[in-house]
């Protein structure tokens, strides 16, 4: 059933966004399937449970803001991270 | 006089089931034990048989639990209560078997009171549940931990609970304004800060609202709760920024915290290793490139008057002290999944960076805001030794957040996150666990803070260094415990209060 409707709706290849992760809709972001080989295997998932699955989260994400507050307030500032500078050498990850 | 029952006969079972009036609210069976076993935190699986207790029971009014408590007593049965298990210092977990009293069915709104700003509530309720009810009404009860769907107004009480966006409404200690509780031996009281059941501030009397908050259990049951209503928010505002190293990053959280905006809610500063784990594995995923190495969260609640230009007084903030901003989506997505996080204990990374199921591990400290950044650098190397001990856990980062009530600065509630794959846990590896633990919460103390902001001080690995933080207090501690609970049944083992029932102090104590 699953190898009839991934036929069917399957999902496009992944473009690898950095070495533990690649992306295969905008936004949605999966563990390497390398990564996911010896004590966890990756399932394939139809492109449709997919955007199910992300469509409910952010259903829930928006009743969540709902339940809190009557409105939401924007800034309509675009995102500013292309401006910030190499990471300081101290601060590198061990 | 410690009680130690690990199994009930029949005629015990038949007193519950005539106690809470049929036998659908008496559990022995194994599935109902096993599910009132464990808590999420780390749990040494390879033991579960030790921490079953004997039988669950499902209340559904006060005087059923304190008829529950009194047998407890005639027979000598240990007995936890359990709400939502979700305590992350087990508290919930039976130590000695006995009985489980699961709070859930006590779930009844008593009395929504829109003059003097209280909800009444059987502490089973969920805050969620809770406040879809009170929207219509125009009002919340705004206690909102990371496990809001899910932990219960009788937990949070249990632990003294820590709120998302306490820095604008408070905690749960203020935000329960009065309870009625079971004491250890079966009499009902009411407590509150004096007398009087919507009185939110007196000076009569102790103050024994506090002492029956936090106690996890050990010092009775509280069955019901009046709590504070506050004007449902008209505007949420949530902003994400990012820095390129920590120390600027600290610096303007420093900022934010002391800014004086009193509709500002919280604000949470994540590290290098916790930006890493969000762009691998966190499901809250914040694809920032790697030049980000330090992301502030902040979120303000009010009146859309208020609210609007204290937004702009934080953007300004934030940008003078280095911040750029990650924009509205991602604040506002990402914000909304702070509600929520428990889907976030799934999985993590072996060292080759293969998956595996994980549990998650939360430490929780209070610390000053001068420590933060010595104690992020002690912490990360306590886990790396760990992790490279025994190649089971994994570190996904830290994160500082404001921890006082409606001042949002001095401490903070301050995480590392550590994964560990529990199926490989042998008693070996577990002890190591328990062992790095305990380190974690040594810096704590070392550098002027408390092990815990939320959760308690209950497990392994925590609760041997109870006496030392508490100091003299942890001697009162087992007095009021002898004296409260004088066969030891509510919670046994449990903050090492079995000492208060050992020796010349345990018998001063109890006379
Ligand atoms: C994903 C996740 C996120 C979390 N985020 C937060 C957070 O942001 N802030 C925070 O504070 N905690 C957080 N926690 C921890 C946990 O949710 C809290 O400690 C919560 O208060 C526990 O509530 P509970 O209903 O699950 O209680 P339980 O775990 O069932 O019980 C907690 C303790 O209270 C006692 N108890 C239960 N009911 C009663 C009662 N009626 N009277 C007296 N004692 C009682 C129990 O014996 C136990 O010792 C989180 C947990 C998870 C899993």
């Amino acid at each position: 059933m699953i190898g009839f409707t991934l036929r069917a709706q399957r999902p496009p290849e992944p473009r690898r966004v950095n070495d533990d992760v690649v992306e295969r809709f905008e936004h949605v972001l999966e563990v390497a399937p390398e990564k996911m080989t010896e004590h966890v295997q990756q399932q394939d998932i139809p492109a449709w449970d997919t955007h199910r699955i992300v469509g409910g989260r952010w259903d829930h994400l928006d009743w969540m803001h709902d339940h809190w507050a009557d409105s939401v307030l924007s800034t309509g500032i675009e995102p500013e991270i292309a401006e910030l500078g190499e990471p300081m050498p101290s601060e590198e990850r061990s | 006089m410690t009680a130690t029952a690990t199994a009930l006969g029949d005629g015990v079972l038949d007193e519950l089931r005539g106690i809470l009036g049929g036998d659908e609210y008496v559990l022995p069976d194994l599935p109902a034990r096993v599910n009132r076993t464990r808590v999420p935190a780390p749990f040494p699986v390879h033991r579960w048989g030790e921490f079953l207790p004997d039988v669950a029971v499902l209340p559904r009014t006060t005087e059923q639990v304190s008829e529950v408590v009194k047998l407890a007593n005639r027979h000598g049965i240990p007995i936890v209560p359990r709400a939502g298990g979700t305590g992350l210092a087990d508290g919930a977990v039976p130590l000695r078997g006995g009985i489980v009293v699961d709070v859930k069915l006590m779930n009844r709104i008593l009395d929504i009171d829109l003059v003097d700003r209280t909800v009444t509530v059987q502490t089973g309720i969920n805050m969620l549940t809770l406040n879809r009810e009170l929207k219509a009404h125009g009002v919340i009860y705004p206690d909102d931990p990371a496990s809001y769907p899910c932990s219960i107004v009788g937990g949070r009480i249990g632990t003294s609970g820590w709120s998302l966006i306490g820095g604008r409404y408070g905690h749960t200690r203020d935000l329960v304004i009065s309870m009625e509780l079971v004491l250890p031996t079966g009499e009902v009281i009411e407590v509150g800060d004096g007398g009087g059941r919507k009185v939110r501030k007196s000076s009569t009397g102790f103050q024994l609202k506090h002492l029956f908050m936090g106690h996890q259990g050990t010092l009775g049951i509280a069955t019901e709760a009046t709590l504070e209503l506050v004007p449902r928010p008209e505007v949420e505002f949530a902003a994400f920024f990012a820095f390129s190293d920590y120390g600027t990053a600290w610096e303007a959280t420093g900022a934010l915290a002391k800014s004086g905006l009193a509709t500002l809610a919280g604000v949470v500063l994540f590290d290098e290793w916790k930006l890493a784990y969000l762009r691998r594995d966190d499901e809250a995923y914040i694809p920032q490139p790697p030049t980000v190495r330090a992301v502030i969260a902040s979120a303000m609640y009010g009146a859309r008057d208020e609210v609007e230009p204290a937004s702009r007084r934080l953007m300004r903030i934030a940008k003078e002290t280095g911040g750029k901003y990650l924009g509205d989506e991602i604040s506002q997505g990402d914000w909304a999944s702070r509600h929520d996080r428990y889907a976030t204990p799934l999985h993590g990374r072996l060292k080759d960076g293969q998956v595996v199921p994980m549990c998650w591990h939360c430490e929780d400290a209070s610390i000053p805001y001068s420590q933060l950044p010595a104690v992020r650098e002690k912490w990360h190397a306590i886990a790396k030794r760990y992790i490279d001990r025994y190649g089971i856990f994994d570190d996904w980062g830290m994160f500082a957040y404001t921890n006082a009530a409606y001042k949002p600065w001095g401490d903070y509630l301050t995480e590392i996150d550590i994964g560990i794959w529990e199926q490989e846990l042998d008693e070996e590896s577990w002890r190591g666990w328990v062992q790095c633990k305990r380190e974690i919460a040594e810096v704590a103390l070392e550098h002027g803070g408390s092990i815990t902001a939320c959760h308690g001080a209950t497990r392994a690995g925590d609760v041997e260094l109870v006496p030392q933080e508490m100091g003299g207090g942890f001697e009162v501690m087992k007095k009021i415990k002898a004296a409260l609970d004088p066969n030891n049944v509510m919670n046994p083992g449990k903050y090492l209060l079995d000492q208060a029932y050992e020796g010349e102090n345990g018998r001063e104590a109890v006379r």
